[in-house]
């Protein structure tokens, strides 16, 4: 059966599912285990159109069939195929879909981890979309209590900010960070996510913003002890006094050196 | 003339200008009761002694003997120094068989030992006037020393002076040098260990990252297990019952009667 045109297959899946006089209930089992087979032929094959039809009609099964889990599996699937495909906005509809399903199965996991998947997908061609699908999966995450996951979102969704250079939106999503690490007392991310704040701050040239950064950030008993705090503040002090030496020098140094890469670029262009 | 004859005539000329042989006065006089001159007398070997003395600590290599000696030439510069007044009065007071001109000159004499003795090199004249340089640095000596030159005894500190500049000069900068290459050394060690306490930190954080989901597999494995087993015993009880010997025993009876029945039906057909 699996080695039988695929085409044919879909032809009879689509049989069975298609309501007529002589069928009163559409046969969904069977409909989606030629479904599934049609897929694999397609994918085999290289017909990444057809695979992704099929993909989809097979979720469509599986969810008449209340397996969502399966369900998002061939969801998926599909949207894999249609980034294959470029076709953006199919991307976002499939992985939105798959997460969907996801949380219906109680597995807030693997919900956001296909908005991640859609995001990263996305980064290049929608990054707008891409932040917003971030987004989503780090809130996902936190109503679950796992923020640690959402560490490596918020870094990624902070560097697609800053390749669009909006530099209070990547702050803001750093210091979410920071508040981030903080439930889960992971003091070193959370520094970490307060320096690269306030780099960031000082690459826009937003000087107040920087020093207001860092004044809350003081505020915070786990930052004010830390390496990253001192080399903040020799940071700002080089800033107030103009001292471009001084700002290159801290920016070389091995405080920095351990941020994001993203951020570390920024530093080493301060002045 | 032979030279016996030139011998007694130069005995013979010299008994006759005895009276102007200074040295011999001198001489004289010291068993005698000048007191002046035995005391001058006294003065001025002791200001041969110690140039003498200096001489030797000028051309001495070894720095501790040289400032030893010279510490020795100061010492008899002070005595002489405090008895040059004894001397003073001695060469006011009258003494009978000498002149006033003698005695005006025996007042100058004193005088000129006075600078005599000041003069005898002792390596502290020098050091005196630079205390102040000193302290500045060993540099700073050598270029004091540049600018006195009016007296022949700074000329002799000048060498000894620079000679020492040089050598805390070199000592000076091998420390400088070392320093910096042990702090060149640390500065690496920091560096390396703030990457390492960098890394510790994420190992520690990714750690607690993964202990719930640790724990998680813990419960699912558990569970998984436990079905597991009481799926094996249902199963056991299934399979015993089937392969009970009960049933084995039906088996085996129904079989021969189906076969006593068909025996029966060929015997009867045949």
């Amino acid at each position: 059966m699996s080695t039988s045109d695929p085409s044919k297959l879909i032809s009879k899946a689509d049989k069975l599912t298609k309501l007529s006089l002589t069928r009163w209930s559409a046969d969904w089992k069977s409909a989606t285990v030629l479904y599934e087979q049609a897929a694999n032929g397609f994918r085999v094959a290289r017909n990444y159109e057809k695979a992704k039809l099929a993909f989809e009609k097979a979720s469509q099964g599986q969810e008449m069939l209340s397996s969502p889990w399966d369900a998002a599996k061939h969801m998926e699937s599909a949207a894999a195929l249609a980034k294959e495909l470029r076709n953006w906005a199919e991307v976002i509809d499939f992985y939105r879909k798959a997460s969907e399903l996801y949380m219906q199965c109680d597995r807030p996991q693997p919900a956001s981890d296909a908005l991640a998947k859609g995001a990263r997908a996305l980064e290049d061609a929608l990054p707008d979309d891409a932040i917003q699908l971030y987004t989503d999966a780090c809130v996902i995450l936190e109503d679950d209590g796992k923020e640690q996951m959402a560490f490596d979102l918020y870094r990624a969704a902070t560097s697609v900010y800053v390749k669009l250079e909006k530099y209070t939106d990547a702050a803001a999503f750093l210091l979410r960070l920071g508040l981030a690490a903080d439930k889960c007392n992971a003091r070193n991310s959370q520094c970490k996510a307060y320096l690269s704040a306030i780099i960031v701050y000082l690459y826009a040239h937003d000087l107040k913003q920087a020093e207001k950064c860092y004044n809350d950030c003081s505020q915070i008993d786990a930052f004010l002890g830390s390496d990253q705090n001192r080399c903040a503040s020799k940071l700002l002090s080089a800033y107030t006094e103009g001292d471009v030496e001084e700002i290159k020098r801290v920016a070389q140094s091995s405080a920095i050196s351990n941020l994001d890469n993203v951020i570390i670029k920024l530093a080493r262009k301060l002045p | 003339m032979t030279v016996i004859d030139l011998i007694t005539r130069v005995d013979a000329i010299c008994k006759k200008y005895e009276k102007y042989d200074i040295d011999k006065h001198k001489e004289a006089n010291v068993t005698g009761d000048d007191a002046f001159a035995r005391l001058y007398g006294v003065v001025e070997s002791e200001i041969d002694a110690a140039l003498q003395k200096s001489e030797a600590a000028a051309t001495e290599k070894s720095r501790a003997t040289a400032v030893a000696m010279n510490a020795e030439i100061r010492r008899t510069k002070a005595r002489l120094l405090e008895e040059l007044p004894k001397l003073q009065r001695l060469a006011l007071k009258k003494v009978k068989g000498l002149s006033r001109e003698e005695l005006e000159a025996r007042n100058d004499l004193v005088y000129s030992l006075k600078d005599r003795i000041e003069a005898i090199p002792d390596g502290s004249t020098a050091a005196a006037k630079q205390s102040g340089g000193v302290s500045g640095g060993w540099a700073a000596s050598s270029s004091y020393t540049g600018i006195k030159i009016d007296s022949s005894s700074e000329e002799a500190f000048e060498s000894e002076y620079f000679q020492q500049t040089e050598e805390s000069d070199r000592f000076r900068q091998e420390y400088e040098m070392r320093r910096m290459k042990q702090d060149q050394g640390l500065e690496v060690i920091a560096e390396g260990l703030d990457t390492l306490k960098n890394m510790a930190h994420d190992m520690n954080e990714e750690i607690d990252r993964q202990m719930p989901l640790m724990d998680e597999i813990d419960e699912k494995v558990d569970r998984a297990a436990s079905d597991l087993k009481s799926t094996n015993v249902r199963l056991k009880d299934t399979v015993n019952q089937l392969r009970s010997s009960r049933n084995f025993c039906i088996d085996i009876i129904l079989l021969c009667i189906i076969l006593g029945i068909a025996a029966y039906l060929y015997n009867v057909l045949k």
